[in-house]
């Protein structure tokens, strides 16, 4: 909580040095259903598709077809920001999000770096994960059957089943995300691929569970499904893709249609990437000092380990400024008695903790 | 060419009638007759003998069998090659022995056309067999405290609950545990069950977050408070199905490290078997879970943070249910046909049937039970016994064929008794040919080793012979329709029953299964002894094969090209269901063939439906007595006698002779004829 209200102030600051609301064409505003509540998926009203800012018509269009499904798209956006601050909650850039700006991380997107990637390719996870899993609970009715195929939906169903949930997530979230990402630009071209790089990455670690269930419970009768992973480990495996992420060169070709800018890899002697990799083409700023061009809160005022020799630790994180540390007296619940639910019995203890701090 | 002449020659003395049943001697006679049928070239037609029964020339005139150990013995002896068979072959002169190759070829193409039918209408008619559906529970929040009637919470559409989204939310309006309703609706919606989905199982899942204050205990029971409710259409009221409480253990473990840095991750539980419906009569179905707690009792304490509770609910697609239906519907009447067919070929035969005859029947029987589509009933009527009813029916086809390849083994073992009287056989001829000294010595002889061959061949043409190797089928397939009881029948009561749950049940299931196994260990063990003993009789008989006169080698010939026969089919059939099994598990589900899709896991179930169909079909049908029989009183007579192939009538005065006279004197005559060809 105190962390919470530093940035608040630091936040204070940035508007008034700044003075601008960061606005740009290529900014998924869309992503600030993330913080709106009135997008909740168990608000009462339905979602006014002209009330969220920043779509683009493709998305007004989808957004009107598929209204019931749009508490979902924000519920995965959420997701995809919550699994985001989780991961880099130790680092120098925490994944901020600025509470009343319609851009949520601020300018620190509007460049074309590991940490743009990493937001895009987690949200559009964060969406196609929030809609199977709103398939899943029967809060979105179009999911699964899809009409294509030969009859009504309801025959369809009885015949042979629905496609799993799981294609209509992925669809959606292609639908939705990758709306705006049509420009022939470098910066199109990157969310593309790392939108989609999300997605996959959510298909490839869903894993198969199985039931056998034929003549006396043998597996000559088996039924297996797809079951989609905690998001955790979505969280986790697009870390291990930040860290890895491919740095990429920009290209312009001449096309029929004008100029049209694709992405090559900068280091013939690295693998390219894959369909899984995050690909960016601009460095990032060292988020050590405040800069509102780039976006950067700086470090200064955030809690650090001591002991820690990564870049969670004082060292790194306060950028070689060295920490204060202040002796604090915290009240906590001990001797928790836990019930499954919405009650726990606590006794309440008094701790001692030494707090760090970057200078 | 072999297979067109057939083994007629060699009698088979006992089986039908020696000893204990069997007292009419016209039975026995004319049941040799079937055994003699005459070599497919010779197609004695020209000297019918009248169509029918056994050749009344050589009507036994003894009273009965029963005396046969002096009497009959010694006119065995006279038509030499009786008392020196082994063995009963009951079968000598079926169809496949007397078909010719093109015929059997033809038979075969025809068969794997169906058996390719069975495939394509499996991958490409029907969907896949089965279909998974996700569900996550929707939080409700029961709000009224003590109600009279029972509140069924929807978890969507026009009344639904009071929703809560996540636990926090609980705990922050203050909710207790015991007024959080999880309510699943069962489909999807807009989506209706069917009838034709035949039976639906639920599966539990729970996501469990892991806190370092609030772990999973040892060995943790869930208990919970399950409903199951069903509706018709979308207004009516629910009407209660089922309902219970439960108890599951939860096997669950933390892959990662304990730490806090790891807190909020989730535990990996095993799927937990929940509910097992056996029709799927209702359109829409409700289930009202509710995790009670009662820390006194020391219920639902240490259970985790449990976030979310999921269910899978597997059925059959309708398109496969009828697909099978449709299959079946088509294979009962073909069976059906078949076995009437067969049964009167063998009733015709104015013997009683043998035994392996009979378990052919029994076989044909045990698949026309299952190829029966009562189904078709499940479609109108709620009865939800039917996935009990099947599986008894699957299991009574599996011990049959089981215990069909242990008897068509041992009745085609060849005893090694045999070859002592064999040997001595050929020395009866050269002591023949030296001038016939001592024929009363030899007799006598000849007389003790028959009885000794009689006797072994009574006792195996009874199944008490096999006790040894049908009683593991008997017993694994009773600890296992015991098992099934155990689980699926008390489901009948109460569906949300699994024997897994309990710590005894799960012993006492383990314990059935495991002997089912050690049962099937057993079996195999046997079959696998006895297929070779054949074989190893069979390498013997080929090394002596050429030294035999010409009746003996067909007849051998005939017998090993059976055997061989049914062994190759056999296996091919066995492998084949192994292959496609192992394809239709590693695969994941179907194909991409260009346009279409090709359903790998129906492919499975349909073709090799139909493949043990068809086989069946072919052993009712391949191994039925061939009719070629008829004519074949003269003919077979002369086989005796003589080897195949004179047709004189005084080899066929002699015949008729042989059966009226017991003596030495016939017996010389006999014999000397015999040298002299």
């Amino acid at each position: 909580m105190f962390c919470e209200t530093l940035r608040m102030i630091y936040l204070g600051c940035f508007l008034l040095l700044c003075g601008l609301t960061h606005v740009m064409a290529s900014y998924p505003i869309w992503w600030s259903l993330a913080v709106g509540h009135q997008y909740s998926s168990l608000g009462t009203q339905p979602i006014l598709c002209g009330s969220i800012p920043g779509l683009v018509p493709k998305q007004l269009r989808f957004c009107r077809n598929y209204v019931e499904i749009m508490p979902s798209v924000a519920e995965g956006v959420k997701i995809g920001i919550q699994e985001c601050q989780h991961q880099f909650r130790g680092r120098r850039w925490n994944c901020t999000t600025i509470n009343d700006n319609l851009a949520i991380f601020g300018p620190v997107l509007d460049k074309a770096t590991r940490e743009s990637a990493f937001v895009h390719a987690i949200a559009s996870a964060g969406v196609a994960f929030a809609v199977t899993r709103a398939c899943a609970e029967g809060s979105a009715t179009i999911c699964g059957c899809d009409t294509r195929h030969k009859g009504t939906p309801g025959e369809g169903w009885k015949w042979g089943g629905c496609s799993e949930d799981v294609e209509f997530g992925s669809m959606v979230s292609r639908e939705f995300a990758d709306a705006r990402e049509n420009r022939p630009d470098a910066r199109s071209a990157m969310n593309r691929h790392n939108n989609e790089a999300g997605r996959t990455s959510l298909n490839d670690n869903m894993f198969l569970k199985c039931k056998c269930h034929g003549l006396s419970g043998s597996c000559e009768v088996k039924t297996c499904w797809w079951s989609q992973p905690d998001f955790r480990a979505i969280g986790d495996y697009m870390k291990d893709k930040y860290d890895s992420a491919s740095e990429m060169v920009v290209e312009k070709h001449k096309e029929s249609r004008g100029w049209v800018e694709t992405l090559r890899p900068k280091y013939n002697y690295f693998k390219p990437p894959t369909d899984r990799d995050l690909v960016y083409y601009e460095s990032s700023p060292n988020f050590c000092d405040p800069n509102p061009q780039t976006g950067s809160f700086g470090t200064r005022d955030r809690i650090c380990n001591l002991t820690s020799h990564g870049i969670d630790g004082c060292d790194l994180l306060c950028c070689g400024r060295g920490h204060n540390t202040r002796t604090e007296k915290r009240k906590e619940k001990c001797h928790c008695i836990f019930h499954w639910c919405c009650y726990v019995s606590c006794q309440e203890c008094v701790r001692v903790y030494d707090v760090h701090t970057c200078k | 060419m072999r297979r067109r002449c057939a083994p007629h020659v060699l009698p088979a003395p006992a089986s039908g009638c020696s000893g204990i049943k069997l007292s009419a001697t016209r039975s026995c006679d004319s049941w040799f007759f079937f055994f003699f049928p005459p070599p497919f070239e010779v197609e004695s037609q020209e000297q019918s003998g009248g169509g029918g029964g056994g050749p009344t020339a050589r009507v036994v005139s003894a009273g009965g069998c029963s005396l046969f150990s002096s009497t009959l013995s010694r006119s065995f002896v006279a038509r030499r090659d009786f008392s020196l068979q082994p063995f009963p072959f009951a079968m000598a002169g079926a169809i496949i022995e007397n078909m010719s190759t093109k015929k059997l070829v033809i038979v075969g193409v025809i068969l794997l056309l169906f058996q390719a039918f069975a495939f394509m209408v499996g991958g490409l008619i029907a969907p896949s067999p089965t279909t998974a559906v996700h569900y996550l529970a929707t939080k409700c929040v029961d709000t009224v405290k003590q109600r009279q009637e029972t509140k069924w919470f929807m978890p969507w559409g026009p009344n639904q609950c009071d929703k809560i989204r996540t636990f926090d939310e609980a705990m922050a309006k203050k909710i207790e545990a015991n007024n959080i309703v999880f309510a699943v609706h069962i489909p999807l919606p807009n989506k209706e069950m069917s009838s034709w989905f035949q039976f639906m199982l639920v599966i539990l899942q729970f996501d469990i977050a892991f806190r370092m204050h609030n772990q999973i205990k040892d060995g943790a029971l869930v208990t919970i408070d399950v409903s199951l409710a069903y509706r018709d259409d979308t207004i009516s009221k629910w009407t209660e199905m089922a309902h219970s409480f439960e108890q599951r253990k939860l096997s669950c473990n933390f892959t990662t490290t304990k730490t806090s840095e790891n807190e909020g991750r989730h535990y990996e539980c095993d799927l937990l078997p929940f509910m097992e419906v056996g029709s799927v009569a209702h359109k829409y179905y409700l289930l009202n879970i509710r995790l009670p707690i009662n820390e006194r009792k020391n219920i639902n304490v240490g259970i985790g943070e449990i976030k979310d509770i999921r269910l899978v609910s597997i059925h059959q697609n309708g398109g496969f249910t009828k697909v099978w239906f449709a299959m079946k519907t088509f294979l009962t009447p073909s069976i059906l046909i078949i076995m009437i067919w067969y049964w009167r070929r063998i009733t015709l035969m104015s013997r009683p049937p043998v035994l392996l005859e009979k378990v052919i029947l029994a076989l044909g029987i045990s698949m026309t039970f299952i190829n029966i589509p009562v189904e078709w009933f499940s479609i109108g009527f709620n009865w939800t016994w039917m996935l009990l009813f099947g599986d008894i029916r699957q299991g009574i086809f599996y011990s049959m064929l089981l215990s069909f390849w242990i008897i068509f083994c041992g009745e085609h073992l060849m005893g090694t008794r045999l070859f002592a009287a064999w040997s001595l056989e050929r020395g009866q001829v050269k002591m023949c040919e030296s001038g016939l000294p001592t024929i009363t010595e030899l007799v006598t002889e000849l007389g003790s080793h028959l009885t000794n061959n009689l006797q072994d061949q009574t006792e195996r043409n009874r199944l008490s012979v096999y006790w040894k190797q049908v009683g593991p089928i008997v017993f694994g397939s009773f600890c296992l329709f015991i098992f099934d009881m155990c689980e699926r029948g008390v489901q009948l009561k109460n569906p949300f029953y699994s024997i897994w749950a309990s710590e005894v049940g799960t012993e006492l299931a383990m314990a059935f299964i495991i002997v089912a196994g050690i049962c099937a260990c057993l079996y195999f063990l046997f079959l696998c002894f006895m297929v070779f003993q054949v074989f190893r009789n069979i390498s013997g008989k080929r090394t002596s094969l050429p030294a035999m006169s010409k009746a003996r080698r067909l007849h051998y010939e005939g017998l090993i090209f059976r055997f061989k026969f049914l062994m190759l089919v056999t296996l091919t059939c066995a492998a084949m269901t192994v292959i496609f099994f192992i394809i239709s598990q590693v695969n994941g589900g179907h194909w991409h063939w260009g346009e279409h899709t090709v359903q790998v896991n129906s492919a499975f179930f349909t073709g090799i439906y139909g493949m043990w169909n068809l086989y069946v079909f072919a052993i009712m049908f391949l191994y039925a007595p061939s009719h070629k029989r008829y004519g074949d009183e003269q003919s077979s007579g002369q086989c005796i006698t003589g080897d195949a192939g004179a047709n004189s009538g005084e080899d066929n005065q002699l015949t008729t002779t042989i059966t009226h006279v017991d003596g030495p004197t016939e017996i010389y005559k006999m014999i000397g004829k015999e040298a002299q060809e």
